[in-house]
C-alpha cells in the first residue's frame, strides 16, 4: 500500500442484525451494508465517496470514524493504527483526529446550546485544554469559518442554515484533526450556500492541511472537491480511481450510467451525451445475487457476470475496477 | 385561441406578524399548450407559493390572492367557488408533489388512491377504475402493475412512490401538470428515468407542464422556457437556452454559475465557485421600492436601492428585471 496514505482502509465490513421474515427468533440475519471495502487515502487529499442511497457510502464513513452502529470488522488504519479494536483514552485520541460534518444542520446542533458551548464542546470531551486556550481556539474558529464574533452567544435557531453548517465545521475543526468526514455536508443547503461553503471547505483544507472523506450524491460537487473518488454499489466499491481518470474515462458501467443520469447545463454536453439508462431498482439487500450485484441493471451483463462476483482490479494508474466485463481499459458500455 | 394559462399581476399575500408580506409580488406569465415552464430559484423564493395558487391550495386564513388574475382556458381561478376548483383540480390541472413519502397515504394501497381520483372525477365504478389504474402503473413503467394495485406505499421504493403520484396526476389526463421538486429527494439515475417517463407522457398527452427546481441543470434537461423568481418577484424569463447562454440578471447568472456542473473534458484546474453572498431576505421584508438583490449583488447601485427595477424586454424575448440588465 502507499506510504503516503493516512487512512487505508482494508477489508472493511460492516453488518447490521435484522430480523427476517418468516425466520425463526433463534436464526441470526444480517443486512451487511459494507461488504469487504478496501481503500486508502491519501494525506492532505480528499476521498469521495459517491454512490445512490443505500449504497453503503455513509455506513462506510461512519465506520471510518468508529460511529457505525453495526458490528464492523477489517482494519481502518490512521498512521498505521488500526482503530477499530481501539478503546478508553486511546479512542478519545483517535475522536481528536477524526471529525464528521453531518448533513442535516437543523438537527446536529443542539438547540439549547450557544454557538459558542457547541463549537467547545468537542475541546471539553476530548482534551484538557484550558478555558483559555478553549476559548482562544474558539474565537479563532468563529473568524476562520466566517462568523461575527458577537454570534458567538446566538442559539443555532436564530441562525440560517449556511451559517448552522459554518458552526457544524467549526466544530469539526476545534480538535484540530487530520481527518474530517464530511457526510452529505451541503446536499441540505439552497445553491448559493452551498457554493459558499464548497468555497470554504477547500480553503480550511489548504490552510489546515486537512484530509478530507466527502460523502455526496451530488457528482457535480464531487467533481469540484475531490482528488478522487470510490464509487460504491450495494455495499461494494465497484471503481476507484483520481479525479481525472475516473470522470474523463469511467471504467464500470455502473459509473458511467451514473454520470450520463446528471442533467448538464452545458449545450455542449448534452448534444453529445449518450444516455445510459439502467432499468429497474437495486436488488433487495437481504437477498443479494451471487454474481455481480449491478448485473441485474447493467447494459452490458453477459451470463458470465451473474456467476461471479467481481474483484476490484488495477487497470493501469491506480484505476481499480470491479467488473468482469472491462478489458484492456475501456468501458464494455462504449465496446458495442 | 386564449394561451391555456395566463396569470397577471399576481399578488399573493401571507399574514405576519403586523400584517401582510407579498410573497408572490406582482408576477405575470404565460403557459401555452404542450409548453414546459420551469421555475428556478432558491428557497423562499416564492416558487412553490406559485403553483399552490394556481391549484388554489395556499394555506388558509394565512395566505390569500390579493390582486391578479389567473386564467385557466379564459376562465378566473381567483374569483372561482371552491366547488368549481374542485372540478378543475386533479382533473384539468394537476400537481406532483416534492415528497413521494408523505404526500401519499399511508393506510391505502397506492390502487384505491389512483381509483379515488378517477372515482371522483370521471365518475368511474369501482371495477373500472382500478381496471384503469392498473394501465397508469403500467404506463408510469411499474412492473408487474396488476399485482402492484395492492401495494402500501412503504412497500415501495422512492422512486416507485414519485411514479405513483405522476400516476395520480396523470389519471385525469390534465391539460397542466405542475411538478413542484418532482425529483429533488430521489437518486440521479432515478431522476433520470422519471424525467424519461415525464417527457414521454408528455409527447404522448400534449399536456403542459410547470416545473419547480433549484437545479439548472434539470432546467436545461427538461424545459423550453425558464422564470428565475427572487424574493418573490420574476427577475428573469426567457428561452432556456438563451438565458443559460446570457443571462441578463446577475442573479440567474449567479445561479448558473455557483453550482459546480459536471464538464464534458475535466482537466487539473480548478477555479473557486462563483459565490452568491448572503442569503434571500426574509419575507418581512419583501415588497419594498427596492431592488431586493440589491445588498448580494455585485453590480449593485444607488438606484438599485431605491427603486424597484421593472421587467425590461429584449427583442429575443428575454425580460430581466434589473437596472443594469442592458450592460451585462
Amino acid at each position: 500500500m502507499d506510504s503516503d496514505n493516512l487512512l487505508d482502509i482494508r477489508n472493511l465490513t460492516v453488518r447490521f442484525p435484522v430480523r427476517k421474515k418468516g425466520a425463526g427468533w433463534r436464526d441470526k440475519h444480517f443486512l451487511t451494508a459494507v461488504d469487504d471495502v478496501s481503500f486508502g487515502v491519501r494525506r492532505g487529499e480528499t476521498l469521495a465517496i459517491v454512490g445512490e442511497s443505500g449504497s453503503g457510502k455513509t455506513t462506510a464513513a461512519l465506520a471510518i470514524a468508529r460511529l457505525a452502529a453495526g458490528e464492523t470488522s477489517g482494519e481502518v488504519m490512521l498512521d498505521g493504527t488500526d482503530i477499530l479494536p481501539l478503546s478508553g483514552d486511546r479512542l478519545k485520541n483517535m475522536r481528536r483526529r477524526v471529525q464528521v460534518i453531518f448533513q442535516d444542520p437543523y438537527s446536529s446542533l443542539n438547540p439549547r446550546k450557544r454557538a459558542e458551548s457547541i463549537v467547545r464542546e468537542p475541546l471539553d470531551n476530548l482534551t484538557d485544554k484550558t478555558e483559555e486556550e478553549k476559548q482562544e481556539i474558539v474565537d479563532r474558529l468563529f473568524e476562520a469559518v466566517g462568523l461575527r464574533p458577537e454570534q458567538k452567544r446566538l442559539f443555532p435557531h436564530q441562525f440560517s442554515g449556511g451559517q448552522r453548517q459554518r458552526i457544524g465545521i467549526a466544530r469539526a475543526l476545534s480538535t484540530q484533526p487530520d481527518v474530517i468526514i464530511c457526510d452529505e455536508a451541503v446536499s441540505a443547503l439552497d445553491v448559493a450556500v452551498q457554493a459558499q461553503i464548497l468555497n470554504l471547505l477547500r480553503r480550511l483544507q489548504a490552510q489546515f492541511g486537512l484530509t478530507y472523506v466527502f460523502i455526496s450524491h451530488d457528482l457535480g460537487v464531487v467533481q469540484h472537491m475531490c482528488d478522487s473518488v470510490a464509487v460504491m454499489y450495494m455495499g461494494k466499491v465497484v471503481e476507484h480511481a483520481d479525479r481525472l481518470s475516473l470522470f474523463n474515462a469511467p471504467l464500470h458501467p455502473y459509473t458511467a450510467a451514473l454520470l450520463s443520469a446528471v442533467p448538464s447545463v452545458d449545450a455542449e454536453v448534452r448534444r453529445n451525451a449518450r444516455r445510459i439508462l439502467i432499468p429497474g431498482d437495486p436488488p433487495d439487500p437481504l437477498a443479494l445475487p451471487k454474481g455481480c450485484r449491478f448485473a441485474s441493471r447493467c447494459p452490458a451483463v453477459k451470463p458470465l457476470c451473474s456467476d461471479l462476483s467481481p474483484e476490484l482490479v488495477d487497470h493501469g494508474g491506480n484505476h481499480r475496477v470491479a467488473c468482469a466485463r472491462v478489458t484492456e481499459g475501456k468501458n464494455p458500455i462504449f465496446e458495442t | 385561441m386564449p394561451p391555456l394559462l395566463q396569470v397577471e399581476n399576481l399578488r399573493v399575500e401571507l399574514a405576519v406578524r403586523g400584517g401582510a408580506a407579498p410573497v408572490i409580488d406582482d408576477l405575470s406569465f404565460t403557459l401555452d399548450h404542450g409548453e414546459n415552464v420551469s421555475f428556478v430559484g432558491e428557497s423562499g423564493c416564492g416558487k412553490s407559493m406559485t403553483a399552490l395558487a394556481i391549484m388554489g391550495l395556499l394555506p388558509e386564513g394565512i395566505g390569500r390572492i390579493a390582486s391578479g388574475r389567473i386564467l385557466f382556458e379564459g376562465e378566473d381561478l381567483t374569483t372561482a367557488t371552491p366547488a368549481r376548483l374542485r372540478e378543475i383540480r386533479g382533473n384539468q390541472i394537476s400537481m406532483i408533489f416534492q415528497e413521494p413519502m408523505t404526500s401519499l397515504n399511508p393506510v391505502y394501497t397506492v390502487g384505491e388512491q389512483i381509483a379515488e381520483v378517477l372515482r371522483a372525477h370521471q365518475k368511474l365504478g369501482h371495477k373500472a377504475a382500478m381496471e384503469t389504474a392498473a394501465e397508469l402503473l403500467d404506463a408510469v413503467r411499474i412492473p408487474n402493475a396488476r399485482s402492484r394495485l395492492n401495494a402500501y406505499p412503504f412497500q415501495m421504493s422512492g422512486g416507485q412512490r414519485q411514479r405513483v403520484m405522476i400516476a395520480i396526476a396523470l389519471a385525469c389526463s390534465p391539460k397542466i401538470l405542475i411538478a413542484d421538486e418532482p425529483t429533488t429527494a430521489l437518486d440521479v439515475t432515478v431522476q433520470a428515468q422519471i424525467f424519461d417517463l415525464l417527457r414521454d407522457l408528455r409527447r404522448q398527452t400534449g399536456t403542459s407542464l410547470i416545473m419547480i427546481t433549484h437545479d439548472m441543470g434539470a432546467v436545461a434537461d427538461m424545459a423550453d422556457r425558464l422564470i428565475v423568481m427572487y424574493a418573490g418577484r420574476k427577475a428573469e424569463e426567457g428561452a432556456v437556452d438563451t438565458v443559460i447562454e446570457h443571462p441578463r440578471h446577475p442573479y440567474s447568472q449567479g445561479l448558473i454559475s455557483c453550482v459546480p456542473h459536471i464538464v464534458a473534458n475535466l482537466t487539473e484546474e480548478r477555479h473557486d465557485l462563483t459565490e452568491i453572498p448572503g442569503i434571500v431576505p426574509g419575507i418581512a421584508e419583501f415588497g419594498q421600492d427596492c431592488c431586493l438583490y440589491a445588498s448580494r449583488c455585485p453590480k449593485v447601485t444607488d438606484q438599485c436601492r431605491t427603486a424597484r427595477p421593472p421587467e425590461k424586454p429584449f427583442p429575443n424575448d428575454q425580460t430581466a428585471a434589473c437596472w443594469h440588465a442592458e450592460d451585462m
